[in-house]
């Protein structure tokens, strides 16, 4: 993705303050989307993602700091945002006993110039449940209708939060597609997730976040650059049991000495080694394991990814046991 | 403009959809009516029936059989009232026993030559059900009455006053008509505290509101829809209920239609503000149940809407004067039994809508979309 391909700021956020009682749910956060860019919020379950989100929206009241929407501020200007803003909201609960072209009609009800409501159940591949009551539409389905509704007042600026969780497979797939198609009709997307693949797959920018902070933000291919590593070794130790903890530090000292190996993590008791000659680590390490009669189990190398970066950055992973 | 037609029409589809709710709602007030109005009886009649035994078997005695048979009604209630002549007075009494008959009444062997005698007299054997108090007296009464006329026709005795008796009270009321209205106040009631609180802080708690919050639909174009479309569906019920009442046990509308419509759209803009408030107040849809349990159980039975405002007691009077409920009530039974227009009913009409403003006013100001 090359710079200055999105100009426009649509969003800015400065140092947006949130806590409930002792807890800090987003600490002082600032960022810019552009105008046309599908931009991801990465981070584990309580990150911050929705309280984010949400006070953008202008669903929930900053402790401290603003936000800006197309120029207008979502708190003194809530009107004006919500005119040009499209919400998804994680849980997206409708009324179960209308059906789809019904609720349809009824949101866009709410708006002044709202979008024809055929064409737009169409495009989220809805056309033959438009009859249908909500409540027997599938979790995608229902999904899909949310993201239509989102749609119905033809906004500058998406939000989605979380739209895929829960979805099966084949549905997220459905979901990606769609996500896709707005963003080559150049629609700004606030897309937060907790997965990695997805983020990856959608997002131009990605925003790690993790316990109310930015822990890093960028496209995603420097993010994983940011590793200065291309590949990642995976083992577990099958005779770590009588480990002592010196022992395990000396352990990883001498994996980190090892040939070409740039970083060494340790999660759940699968070590990680990053590197960018794959070759040279690993016949290195299997080499120095046969010495030393460590049982390696479970190896496996592959490419390194976005959850690499966040348990680099943060120790945990995005997902948590 | 749009919203406020879209939310109406979608809540309405809602109601129509919702079958269950749509049926218990209307179906209670209905059960309940033509349960205790079946339960009272239309007009309070207790029926009585006895058995004569002729032992004597002679003009005189037939006299008096007829009297008490041709007697089927008394004068002092409303009694249907049923003689029967057997023979058999071991089956009689069996029959007391039982509770079959609640009077036995025997002619004594030489009763015609006992009367007939020079300053003669002579009795007539009345058997009762002691247990039955009511029907004894009424029964006792009745014969008494019968034999007080035989009496006094052989005495030749002739009354020098008599008393006339002429009704006063020209509408002839009986308790279904008292509870009529006292059901369609608390459907109203009971419909809107309980229909809004429940229906709003669920949809807070599953964040329906909190989606249409996020779009430019006002709160207030949002309130409007839910008080229309519950007035339509509220005004509907009440008048299924008015009709059963008026089709099935004839209770009476004197007054105007006009009027009675009028104070129902004025009982469900109170309840229904009141709900919102109650809504606003619980924090999750399983405690919004409680809490208008909490306000519209004690208000039923405080309300008026069973018993006579008149029959509490005297402390709990002014605390009973100011409840909506019972203006709500009276009102309707103001309209429906005696023909009340404004010009009386103007406090009740004043009293609620000072409810239904401070109500409104409070919900106005309390209600979060999440």
């Amino acid at each position: 993705m090359s710079e200055g391909k999105f100009e426009e700021s649509v969003i800015s956020v400065e140092g947006l303050y949130k806590k409930y009682g002792q807890f800090i749910a987003v600490n002082k956060i600032n960022f810019e989307v552009k105008q046309g860019e599908v931009f991801g919020l990465l981070g584990p379950n309580g990150a911050g993602k929705t309280t984010t989100m949400e006070m953008i929206e202008g669903l929930r009241k900053p402790d401290g700091g603003k936000a800006l929407v197309a120029g207008f501020d979502t708190q003194k200007q809530l009107n004006k945002v919500k005119e040009v803003i499209g919400v998804q909201l994680q849980s997206t609960s409708l009324f179960d006993l209308l059906k789809v072209k019904e609720i349809a009609q009824m949101y866009a009800s709410f708006y002044p110039n709202p979008l024809a409501i055929e064409p737009l159940l169409e495009s989220v591949n809805l056309q033959e449940k438009m009859n249908d009551r909500v409540k027997n539409l599938s979790g995608g389905q229902k999904q899909r209708l949310a993201i239509a509704l989102a749609l119905v007042n033809d906004p500058k600026v998406i939000f989605l939060d979380e739209p895929t969780t829960g979805l099966d497979p084949q549905a997220r797939r459905t979901l990606w597609d769609i996500i896709l198609r707005l963003k080559q009709q150049g629609k700004t997307i606030i897309l937060s997730t907790h997965y990695m693949d997805e983020a990856h797959i959608l997002c131009d920018r990605i925003c790690l976040v993790d316990q109310g902070n930015i822990i890093a933000l960028n496209s995603p291919q420097e993010l994983i650059k940011s590793l200065d590593s291309e590949s990642a070794i995976e083992f577990n130790l099958s005779n770590t049991d009588v480990l002592k903890e010196n022992d395990r530090k000396a352990l990883i000292q001498e994996f980190k000495m090892m040939n070409a190996v740039k970083q060494v993590d340790v999660h759940n008791d699968t070590y990680i080694l990053y590197t960018n000659q794959l070759q040279h680590t690993l016949t290195d390490l299997i080499q120095q394991a046969d010495e030393k009669k460590i049982n390696l189990a479970d190896l496996q190398t592959r490419t390194a990814t976005l959850e690499d970066v966040f348990i680099h950055m943060t120790g945990r992973s995005l997902r948590e046991e | 403009m749009k919203g406020y037609g879209q939310l109406t029409i979608a809540q309405l589809r809602i109601f129509g959809r919702n079958r269950q709710v749509l049926f218990w709602t209307l179906f209670f007030p209905i059960f309940l009516m033509i349960m205790i109005g079946s339960f009272i009886g239309g007009g309070n009649n207790v029926s009585l029936q006895g058995v004569i035994i002729d032992m004597d078997q002679s003009n005189e005695s037939q006299i008096f059989v007829d009297g008490l048979i041709s007697n089927q009604t008394s004068m002092d209630a409303p009694v249907s009232v049923q003689f029967e002549l057997i023979e058999d007075e071991v089956k009689a009494k069996e029959l007391l026993k039982q509770g079959d008959i609640q009077l036995i009444a025997i002619v004594p062997e030489g009763y015609s030559e006992e009367v007939n005698a020079e300053g003669g007299a002579s009795n007539i054997i009345l058997y009762y059900d002691e247990t039955d108090q009511l029907r004894s007296t009424i029964g006792i009464g009745l014969v008494e009455g019968v034999v007080d006329n035989i009496s006094k026709e052989m005495a030749g005795y002739k009354p020098i006053i008599t008393v006339q008796q002429e009704g006063l009270q020209s509408i002839n009321l009986t308790y279904i008509d008292f509870l009529v209205p006292g059901i369609v106040a608390m459907m109203i009631m009971s419909n809107n505290l309980n229909g809004v609180a429940g229906q709003i802080s669920s949809w807070r708690e599953r964040g329906v509101l909190r989606r249409m919050q996020s779009t430019t639909l006002k709160a207030s174009t949002f309130i409007a829809a839910q008080i229309t479309a519950r007035l339509l569906l509220n005004g509907l019920q009440a008048l299924i209920v008015l009709l059963v009442g008026s089709l099935v046990f004839g209770t009476q509308v004197n007054g105007s239609w006009f009027l009675l419509i009028l104070f129902v759209i004025l009982g469900t803009l109170t309840f229904m503000s009141i709900g919102f408030i109650i809504a606003s107040i619980a924090k999750t849809p399983e405690s919004a149940g409680p809490i208008a349990g909490f306000i519209s159980f004690p208000l039923l039975f405080l309300g008026g809407v069973f018993f006579p405002i008149d029959d509490m007691p005297s402390y709990l009077q002014p605390i009973v004067n100011s409840l909506p409920i019972a203006h709500l009530s009276t009102a309707f039974r103001q309209i429906m039994n005696v023909g009340a227009d404004l010009t009386t009913l103007w406090s009740e009409a004043l009293l609620l809508s000072g409810w239904m403003i401070v109500a409104f006013v409070i919900a106005s100001f309390t209600f979060k979309w999440d």
